[in-house]
């Protein structure tokens, strides 16, 4: 009965686990294809012959820099975003700045659709020659991941101890000082995992992306979605390109598996 | 002096705490993230406010005041009710399924068996991928000659089915809700996951030992237990629903005619592609209105709840 | 009027050039001009718009790095899907940030782009760096298309027409010829009106399916040039000129319509998911008998300069030689979309920009440019259809190039006026709904409204007035 149910459950975990990485690996499936066999019809179920030829067109014409480009973005804004978010953060906890408006004005950020930002933006940037620049993206991604970032370092300071940071400050630490030597080391883990979601967050947009870059720093979400037009649909390039996308996502969710449950689930439900 | 320094000069040393007294010192903490987001947030959206009150459109740049005008032809666009409903229909459909698949998934896991967390870290993927990937991945799936799809469909009825799934009758409303529902009930899950496995095992256990069935121990231990957290995961993806646009620009761009057109799609459509500035304004506003009002009465349920 | 102020380039052209006694200026061509001149601009960049695919393979991996090597000016590519072309080109001009300095425009939005300010009079670039001769050498159905009010602002660098291809080896098959005429009344050969393109297309099907299907078709790019080239053929006019109340839902354009969508019925499964690249695939893996697509088909399916690792997706072609080319039914094709170059108001390096617009559209660079079928641009040149090289590239090149220039001479314009690109995109949205299952009378019912309403958007008179600038052209509805 028990080797029963031990089986039972390994059968529907792989089960479920197939059925939701299934598109993942046909992702991946045609991105090893020849061109020939992916316009194959009845399709392929695995590369006959994998080869790397479909990323190798990438590099060689370039397409690539996209890649380069979201990383530059993602990594920039991520950095920022931290940096002003976990004050933002340590300020809300510690000096409860704000109070109630502050909370409001952050989830507020979180309650418009994008288009509602990037219709009106995307006219004062093209008009200041931010659009399509490295700057204006990475002040946009910056804005974009803030009210996640706060939220979730929020969680993770609130579980500082209070007797620490006093009787640090009882040494004769500053503020500032306790902030940056006992606080964010203390909560490093958890920063460390927000970092993590908001750099993934900045490396999957498109919508921003879509409206914002052209050529300079067009993204590689950007980048596939022209890649589907009324004249051809280059699955080639797609599926290669998004499993270039999708591998940096993946390597560091791996890492953070210790995080995974909790950094989602914190920033969604601590508030 | 950087601005943290002046903050901490200012904060009194020997009265840390957590109320009162130091309210202005956490100003300099809060004041760069606030700056950012007033720039590309708030500003933009002031603008939209007083752009939504002109006649900003495509050639006819004039800016002249035209008071509520954009607002009365809101009233009788049809095409931008069809797509705020449809909005709706697809969160009214998808977001369920997301929640019933994500709790079963969650109560499935709740076992402590060797590769659990190999299983759960495999099936948080598709929550951690791009959205515009995963449009193209199902794109891709859902192609009527080269995908899989419908090599399986074919593989059940024993003969080739061809299903057009991208453009056939109701068939590009359903790829948009698989493509939602695959991506996102993973995230249900993982949020659900950790919920469960907080809620008091002492108190599952007495109600188990009190003869509960384990039905009735989920729904009134668990889930009670588990309420403001199921309501916020709610809100979160009710909201991601409600500004749908990646996975319907890579599946269908709207199509065919205005079919899948979600209320994302029509403003892009309508502000990028038409040029209606001061009209996509005009939505941004009243969207505003009657998004905050929905969930300020949301929050305040949770709120009440605790 | 375009005549006029052409005469007076040529005059004051050959003033400046014998001013400056230059007999060795008088040899260069605009290719060789343009390259010189660009050399003066070198370590400077320009941003050059091109459509998101194939069209943009050509400047990205051709001609751009070309140029720069051969005059140091550096060519950066945007790329835009069609559907994102006109709008992002006309956003970016209205915020002032001067992204584009060589723009890409399609004829039917020239009047918008200009009126809307985004691109200069080419004039005085002309009057400094152009070879005037090489205008006159610019087919007639496509060199007024360069000029709005009387003043040049574009550069066509591509010429398109839709044309007919259809299996000869198929159409000639005696036993077929003999079959299709007992059954039909009338001979098998490329079809002279739409409902006779149905017949053949169920005819060969029924025979050939599902290894051959009788027709293929394009049915979800582009369809608002599909549709308007079947209803003006018909009869169709889009306004009623008095009300300016569209007419793109009467008796006729229903027909058309529904006649599209009954003829999906005899071709392959899932016709309705093709686009340009699903029918070239089919015609080139020899899956269908039939088809109508732009020109690069034929360079396409007979396999010719095709040497791009990037196009390896692209079936090799299984029928070369088989192929034959006609003017599409009813004799009356589209001269679908076309491409010019125009220079960009808010560009900073307008002459640059400039040369490589004159360089893509002269003479000998137009040539090598159109014999590709990669980055699909086709010929719109006098000398382009009239090219030895060109005619000797595989043995029906003649034939082909003939097809092209007389569909050119009998091709109906898109049609242009106000907000045009409003007006083409509302009305591929009603056709793709149409073929893919809504009631074709409703689906134009709900595009004349749509129409209606952007006309009182715009306002009556103006569009009045637009329409009939437009409708006065012999190529607006090609009436006997």
């Amino acid at each position: 009965m028990k080797l029963l149910r031990t089986t039972l459950w390994y059968a529907v975990s792989i089960a479920v686990c197939v059925v939701f990485l299934f598109p993942v690996y046909w992702m991946f499936a045609v991105s090893l294809k020849r061109p020939e066999e992916i316009f194959r019809s009845p399709p392929a179920w695995y590369p006959s012959d994998p080869q790397f030829g479909n990323f190798v067109v990438l590099f060689t014409d370039g397409d690539v820099w996209t890649i380069v480009n979201s990383l530059v973005l993602a990594g920039s804004s991520t950095l920022l975003a931290m940096a002003a978010g976990s004050l933002c953060a340590y300020g809300i906890v510690r000096f409860h700045t704000g109070g109630e408006h502050l909370a409001t004005f952050l989830i507020a950020q979180r309650l418009l659709p994008p288009i509602a930002i990037v219709f009106p933006l995307f006219l004062v940037y093209a008009q200041f020659g931010l659009a399509d620049t490295h700057g204006g993206m990475i002040l946009l991604y910056t804005a974009f991941a803030l009210p996640f970032v706060v939220w979730m370092a929020r969680g993770f300071l609130m579980e500082v101890p209070l007797e620490l940071e006093d009787s640090a400050l009882v040494d004769g630490c500053t503020r500032f000082g306790v902030f940056w030597r006992i606080v964010l080391p203390i909560a490093r883990n958890g920063l460390f995992a927000t970092a993590v979601f908001a750099f993934i967050y900045s490396w999957n947009e498109f919508l921003f992306a879509l409206v914002m870059t052209r050529n300079e720093v067009m993204t590689y979400t950007v980048q596939i979605s022209n890649y589907f037009g009324p004249q051809s649909t280059f699955w080639a390039k797609i599926s290669a390109m998004s499993v270039l996308g999708m591998i940096p996502v993946m390597l560091l969710v791996a890492a953070m598996q210790r995080y995974l449950v909790r950094g989602l689930s914190l920033g969604a439900v601590k508030g | 002096m950087s601005p943290a320094a002046v903050a901490g000069t200012v904060a009194p040393p020997r009265a840390p705490s957590h109320a009162g007294g130091t309210r202005a010192a956490g100003v300099a903490y809060v004041a760069p993230a606030v700056f950012v987001l007033v720039l590309v947030g708030l500003l933009p959206f002031l603008w939209s406010i007083w752009v939504s009150f002109l006649n900003l459109a495509g050639s006819t740049r004039s800016g002249d005041f035209v008071g509520l005008a954009n607002y009365q032809k809101l009233l009788s666009d049809t095409k931008l009710w069809a797509a705020l409903g449809r909005t709706f229909l697809i969160m009214a459909v998808a977001l369920p399924v997301q929640l019933v698949l994500g709790m079963l998934l969650a109560l499935h896991f709740q076992a402590e068996r060797p590769g659990k967390k190999l299983f759960v870290a495999l099936l948080a993927l598709p929550a951690v991928i791009s959205p515009m990937v995963a449009g193209s991945m199902w794109r891709l799936m859902f192609d009527h000659r080269f995908g899989p799809v419908n090599q399986m469909i074919s593989a059940f009825t024993e003969k080739p089915v061809v299903l057009l799934w991208v453009v056939k009758g109701s068939l590009p409303f359903w790829s948009i809700v698989v493509a939602e529902v695959w991506q996102w009930t993973p995230f249900m899950f993982i949020i659900l996951l950790a919920a469960i496995a907080n809620v008091d095992r002492d108190q599952m256990q007495a109600a188990a030992l009190d003869g509960a069935h384990r039905r009735h121990v989920f729904w009134y231990v668990v889930l009670p237990a588990i309420r403001p957290v199921l309501i916020i995961a709610v809100l979160i993806r009710a909201l991601d629903l409600f500004r749908l646009f990646d996975v319907v620009w890579q599946l269908t761009k709207g199509g065919p005619g205005n079919r899948t057109e979600t209320i994302s799609v029509y403003m892009y459509i309508q502000g990028f592609q038409g040029f209606q500035t001061s009209y996509v304004a005009a939505i941004v506003v009243v969207l505003a209105i009657v998004l905050s009002s929905v969930l300020m009465l949301a929050l305040r349920r949770v709120r009440l709840d605790r | 009027m375009a005549i006029d102020i052409k005469t007076k380039v040529l005059g004051a052209t050959a003033l400046a050039l014998t001013l400056a006694g230059g007999a060795q200026a008088q040899d260069q061509d605009a290719a060789t001009r343009a390259i010189e001149a660009a050399r003066e601009f070198s370590g400077s960049t320009i941003t050059v718009v091109a459509e998101a695919g194939l069209q943009a393979l050509l400047d990205k991996q051709i001609t751009g790095p070309e140029f720069e090597e051969r005059t140091g000016v550096k060519v950066e590519i945007v790329e835009l899907p069609f559907e994102e072309i006109y709008p992002k080109q006309i956003l970016e001009h209205q915020a002032g940030s001067g992204a584009y300095d060589l723009m890409l425009v399609a004829p039917a939005w020239l009047a918008d782009t200009v009126e809307n300010g985004a691109v200069v009079d080419l004039q005085p670039f002309i009057d400094k760096y152009g070879v005037p001769a090489e205008d006159e050498d610019i087919n007639p159905a496509f060199r007024d298309y360069q000029f709005y009010d009387g003043k040049q602002y574009g550069m066509m660098v591509d010429g398109d027409v839709l044309v007919t291809y259809y299996r000869k080896d198929l159409f000639e098959d005696a036993e077929a010829a003999a079959a299709f005429k007992e059954q039909y009344g009338y001979d098998l050969a490329p079809p002279a009106d739409y409902a006779r393109f149905g017949d053949i297309a169920c005819f060969l099907t029924e025979r050939h399916a599902p290894d051959i299907y009788g027709a293929g078709v394009i049915n979800t790019g582009y369809m608002f040039l599909m549709f308007s080239e079947r209803f003006r053929v018909a009869g169709g006019k889009f306004f009623e000129p008095e009300t300016m109340r569209a007419t793109i839902n009467d008796q006729t354009a229903v027909d058309v319509l529904t006649q599209m969508v009954e003829q999906n019925a005899c071709m392959a499964p899932g016709i309705e998911t093709w686009g340009f690249a699903e029918n070239l695939s089919a015609l080139n893996a020899g899956q269908i008998a039939m088809t109508i697509s732009w020109p690069p088909l034929g360079r396409w399916s007979q396999g010719v300069n095709i040497d791009d690792e990037a196009l390896s997706w692209v079936p090799p072609t299984t029928v070369a030689d088989k192929v034959g080319y006609a003017i599409n039914p009813g004799g009356h094709p589209e001269l679908a979309v076309g491409f010019m170059s125009s220079v960009a108001t808010n560009s900073d390096n307008k002459d640059a920009a400039y040369l490589y617009g004159q360089w893509m559209h002269s003479r000998a660079q137009s040539l090598k440019n159109v014999m590709r079928p990669v980055g699909l641009r086709d010929p719109f040149r006098i000398s382009h259809y009239e090219s030895p090289e060109y005619q000797a590239l595989w043995p029906g090149a003649k034939d082909y190039l003939t097809v092209l220039n007389e569909g050119a001479a009998q091709g109906l314009a898109d049609f242009a006026w106000i907000d045009t690109y409003r007006y083409q995109d509302a009305m591929s949205r009603a056709v793709i709904a149409a073929i893919s299952g809504e009631d074709p009378k409703e689906a134009l019912d709900a595009l004349a409204a749509e129409w209606d309403a952007l006309t009182d958007e715009i306002g009556v008179e103006r569009q009045r007035a637009a329409y009939e600038a437009w409708a006065a052209k012999p190529s607006a509805y090609r009436d006997e």
